[in-house]
């Protein structure tokens, strides 16, 4: 080490920036959270999850007005599809089940797009609704990550991977149907509860506490 | 096999690149394509030569372009090495060739190679990032549209500029390649936009020279651009006069953006926006009430919208929306104003006002009242819609105090008040006052009034303007007036007057003075002057016509021009006048109150064309031309040559009766020759057989002769002895005339008596002068033989007594005249006239000869014989 020369050197401080900066960014959530303040990070949060709330509830009224379905249906078991029930002793467990969960609802809503765009015309507002409402999810995804950063920062977010959602896919029109209501009507509960969650951290002085701790 | 057949491939196409054929030489750095450098740096460039070949270092030579590179630029590094450097500039895109000269005898091509260099600039960096995306339905648009400042410097290469987005957090990064050159903007397709995310947007820019980037990032929402406030709605409200509601829909959920509010309002005859502050319209409010408005006014009212904490920018202004608040009572009282015309025994009174300036409302009524001498007179409900004026009668010798007021349906406005004095009450006015323009606006200025004893005080100055001539419009006030503080001596009439029209400008001092608890009003003596805005050059000229046309000089006269067409003050009138054709003008110029002229020194008898052109400050028009001749003779002289011609006549007329009258014997001789004095006739001697007889009829001649005739002319003679009858002589002499002068008539004309005056009755009683012949001579006619009449050759003319025997009697003396000749033939006529017979005697024809003829036996006579025959 001591025998590398000074050009060496230069190229070794050039290789590591170069890799701090590929880390930097394949870590992304790290750096995106700390634009914000908490209390801006938790009040847009809420507002995108309420509103997306709002926006899934309203797909939904259009999927089952255009699949001419019944609420019973949608209601209906499917082992397949994520669950949407929030689960967790603590307020951080809760809000890293939520994330769990919007992980594992994002390759089965675009399972359910893929097949609205087959069954539907391209025009079909349900596919394209699905569409933005994919993308908005992933950004309540963040916006929870960002959360956990700040609940539990020294402790590693599980990411869960965006498995298939084994869901076969010789699945006839009614199958299909069927299934991406309950997708849609599970998404819709997940949201309601994601909401509840944030207003509870929000009740609980969360980003005061946060703040106190010099976070 | 294949690798160095690509290879080949490879050299050729590297040397058609460089265009030369021949590689001698070669430069580093090289390149198949440009190289490009950066203006104002400098480039080295080294030319090698190869292995093999004849030349060395010295032969080498730097050319860019055509020309020739200088060899201080030159750097030998060996013998088969040569680098130049060149400082680039910006117009240096050229071939930049090294080249060594061919060898003299060889068949060698010349050894050349070159490279192309391209002049740029690095990239600027982009400056003032700002991307928007608008909102779509309830929705933001994915499309966010991104501007940025490039810089004004030209890179003079191909440079790129993309627009990347990102949503820190997420691995999708959407960009944008802009395609313009010197791209400024750039549209970014989001896919959905990333609501209550950040969002990170960059600009870069690249060339072969370098890379620049600008970055912005932020919350979403501060990108985005909302709809303006939608269904803005502005209500009025009953017994709210200063205040209007205003109501609007969220144009965006609050979950997606939540928004404040702005609002602005103008009156509609207003230009300036208020805008109620931001504080009052912070929340997330759907309607605001707008207060202290003015009564009855139209506001005209916008709304925009910002997320809140300006979090986002702001929308555009929503469609104005216009309302009127209700009315209120009018807060201010009409502008009362006068106008007096005196006529014979009184005044005409016209009031005229304005609504008041604070109305409040729509005007439904005026309310008038005068009183006369203290005494209420009459009292009226003018309605608005009709003209805002009122005329009455208003004697000399009364004032008069009139008030006003104005209703709307909120109530009456304060009262105004006018005094108008008796005739000789009058108060005093300005002593002096002119005016001026300014910027296309009259300003007036006069003297201040002196002070007033108590109780008048000096209340403020009014202004009135007349257009002249009055308009005929009826709804229209014949005047218009402004009023000014009492202090204020120069202002500018706040009136759109006329260009081109005259008006008659007066400055009123009013005096106010307390009477009780009222304050009364009124007016000062005015002091009127007529001006103009802008004054023009007449419309027409003046029409003149020659009044009198003289030899030398010609009156003209010309009506003045209508006020209408004067369009200005006349400043003068200019006559011109030239003769005929000849277009050689004169011309005179006389003051604008002339309008009749004297043209002097002109040529008698000839054509002259004459206008007048009427003049104003502004310009000047001629009249329409008039063609007159001067006359031949001046005053007076045509009398004086009548009067000379007249005398002349009549001195040669007086000359020539005065020729007649002394040569009168001459001219009787002429006229009337010596008739033969029968007793100086030889037949008298001749004749043996009457001595005697002979003898008688001299006796008695000479007895005749001495008594009648005394030896003068028978007109002599009847002047002198019968001066009565002087004119009739006269007249007979005249009356000979018409056959011939009395004095120069023809023997054989008819003579005719003048007495009567009748040529009738002269043509009837001409009577031919005839010799009575006896059929014998003196006796010796027989008496058996009929008398005969011989027409006469005599040129005496009738005497009275021949057509008038009635005369006989009268003029004895005249008829013994004929008496003389009768008794020449006293045997033939005396025996039947002594008849006393006055029947007129027949005529025979005289015979051809007189001594054949016999004398008549009875012969009558037409003439008396009562006197004049003396005894035989």
């Amino acid at each position: 080490m001591v025998c590398l020369s000074q050009r060496s050197q230069a190229k070794f401080r050039m290789i590591l920036a170069i890799l701090i900066l590929i880390a930097v960014e394949l870590v992304h959530p790290t750096v995106s959270c700390k634009n914000e303040t908490c209390s801006q990070l938790l009040r847009h949060s809420l507002r995108l999850t309420r509103l997306m709330s709002k926006r899934t509830t309203e797909l939904l009224e259009t999927y089952k007005t255009s699949q001419d379905f019944a609420d019973l249906i949608c209601d209906m078991q499917m082992d397949n599809v994520p669950v949407s029930t929030v689960s967790g002793q603590t307020i951080s467990q809760r809000i890293l089940s939520v994330y769990t969960h919007l992980k594992e609802f994002l390759p089965h809503m675009k399972t359910v797009m893929e097949q609205q765009k087959d069954l539907n015309p391209p025009t079909n507002p349900v596919a394209e609704g699905l569409n933005r409402m994919i993308t908005h999810v992933r950004h309540i995804a963040v916006r929870v990550n960002c959360i956990l950063e700040i609940l539990q920062p020294n402790i590693p977010i599980p990411e869960p991977a965006e498995s298939p959602t084994g869901i076969p896919h010789a699945q006839n029109i009614f199958q299909q149907k069927a299934y991406g209501c309950i997708v849609l009507t599970r998404l819709q509960e997940l949201l309601s509860q994601a909401v509840q969650e944030q207003k509870s951290l929000k009740k609980g002085k969360m980003c005061r506490k946060s703040t106190k701790n010099g976070s | 096999m294949g690798s160095s057949h690509h290879l080949l491939v490879f050299l050729m196409f590297l040397h058609y690149a460089v265009g030369f054929t021949y590689n001698c030489v070669k430069i580093l750095p090289d390149s198949s394509s440009s190289i490009v450098v950066e203006v104002g740096k400098n480039f080295t460039a080294t030319c090698h030569l190869l292995e093999g070949c004849a030349y060395t270092s010295d032969d080498i030579e730097w050319r860019l372009g055509n020309l020739s590179i200088a060899k201080q630029s030159y750097h030998r590094i060996n013998e088969t090495a040569v680098s130049v450097t060149i400082n680039i500039s910006s117009d240096m895109s050229d071939w930049l060739k090294c080249t060594a000269p061919k060898e003299s005898l060889s068949y060698k091509p010349r050894s050349i190679y070159g490279i192309f260099l391209r002049a740029g600039y690095p990239p600027l960096k982009p400056k003032n990032l700002s991307c928007i995306a608008v909102q779509e339905d309830k929705d933001i648009s994915p499309n966010l549209s991104c501007s940025w400042d490039p810089g004004s410097r030209n890179p003079l290469i191909d440079t790129t500029y993309t627009v990347y987005a990102n949503v820190p957090g997420t691995v999708l990064t959407h960009k944008a390649d802009c395609k313009q050159h010197l791209a400024r903007f750039c549209v970014v397709n989001l896919e959905t936009f990333p609501i209550h995310m950040v969002l990170k947007v960059w600009v870069e820019v690249k060339n072969a020279l370098g890379s620049e980037r600008s970055e912005l990032q932020s919350d979403s929402t501060y990108f985005v651009k909302p709809n303006p406030p939608l269904n803005v709605q502005v209500l009025t409200e009953d017994k709210f006069p200063t205040s209007l509601m205003v109501t609007w829909k969220h144009p965006i959920d609050r979950t997606i953006l939540k928004l404040s509010y702005a609002i602005r309002y103008r009156k509609v005859t207003s230009n300036v926006w208020i805008e109620v502050p931001e504080s009052f319209t912070r929340g997330y409010i759907e309607s605001f009430r707008l207060q202290s408005l003015e009564p009855y006014t139209q506001y005209v009212v916008q709304m925009r919208c910002i997320g809140e904490s300006n979090s986002s920018y702001w929308s555009n202004w929503s469609p104005s929306v216009t309302e009127r608040t209700t009315e209120a009572k009018p807060a201010s009282a009409p502008d009362l104003w006068r106008i007096i015309q005196p006529t014979s025994n009184s005044r005409n009174v016209t009031l005229i006002w304005k609504a008041p300036v604070k109305a409040n409302g729509k005007i439904q009524f005026y309310n008038l009242s005068i009183n006369q001498n203290n005494e209420k007179f009459e009292s009226h409900n003018i309605a608005d819609n009709l003209s805002q004026m009122y005329s009455m009668e208003l004697p000399a010798g009364k004032m008069a105090s009139i008030e006003i007021t104005a209703n709307n349906s909120a109530g009456d406005s304060p009262k105004a008040t006018l005094s108008i004095p008796r005739s000789d009450k009058e108060l005093p006015g300005v002593k002096d006052m002119s005016w001026s323009v300014r910027d296309e606006k009259l300003q007036v200025k006069w003297t201040a009034v002196l002070p007033l004893p108590h109780p008048l005080k000096l209340s403020e100055y009014l202004l009135e303007w007349v257009k002249i001539p009055q308009s005929v419009h009826q709804k229209e006030l014949p005047a218009g007036w402004q009023r000014v503080p009492k202090n204020v001596t120069v202002t500018t009439l706040n009136a759109d007057l006329e260009k081109f029209k005259r008006y008659n400008i007066s400055v009123y001092p009013i005096y106010k003075y307390q009477s009780g608890h009222v304050w009364h009003f009124q007016p000062g003596r005015p002091v009127t002057r007529p001006a103009y805005v802008q004054q023009g050059p007449p419309k027409e000229g003046p029409t003149v016509t020659v009044t009198k046309s003289k030899k030398n000089s010609a009156e003209l006269t010309w009506e003045e021009i209508p006020l209408d067409s004067q369009q200005g003050f006349i400043i003068h009138y200019t006559i011109f006048y030239a003769i005929g054709n000849t277009k050689q003008w004169k011309s005179d110029m006389v003051g604008p109150n002339v309008h009749s002229y004297v043209l002097t020194d002109l040529a008698s008898e000839t054509d002259y064309v004459v206008y007048v052109m009427a003049s104003t400050e502004a310009g000047s028009v001629k009249g329409t031309d008039c063609t007159f001749k001067t006359m031949k003779y001046g005053d007076g002289e045509v009398e004086v040559i009548v009067v000379v011609v007249c005398l002349s006549f009549l001195f040669l007329t007086v000359f020539i009766i005065m020729i007649c009258l002394r040569k009168r014997e001459v001219i009787k001789k002429l006229l009337w020759p010596q008739v033969p004095d029968p007793s100086d006739s030889s037949i008298a001697h001749w004749s043996p057989d009457f001595p005697i007889k002979a003898d008688l009829p001299k006796e008695d001649v000479s007895v005749v002769e001495v008594d009648v005739f005394d030896g003068k002319s028978l007109c002599e003679e009847d002047k002198g002895v019968l001066p009565l009858k002087k004119d009739k002589y006269l007249s007979e002499e005249h009356s000979s005339g018409i056959g011939g002068s009395s004095c120069m008539s023809s023997p054989r004309h008819s003579v005719s008596d003048s007495d009567e005056g009748d040529s009738g009755q002269t043509t009837s009683s001409t009577v031919q002068y005839s010799t009575v012949l006896g059929s014998g001579y003196k006796g010796q006619t027989p008496s058996h033989q009929p008398p005969a009449f011989a027409r006469s050759e005599s040129t005496q003319p009738l005497l009275d007594c021949e057509e008038h025997p009635d005369h006989l009697n009268e003029s004895q003396s005249r008829s013994s005249y004929f008496r003389r000749g009768r008794e020449l033939e006293p045997g033939v006529l005396a025996p039947e006239c002594d008849g006393g017979s006055l029947t007129f005697c027949p005529v025979q024809e005289e015979e051809p000869s007189p001594v054949a003829e016999e004398p008549p036996a009875s012969a009558l006579c037409y003439m008396p014989q009562k006197s004049g025959y003396r005894p035989q």
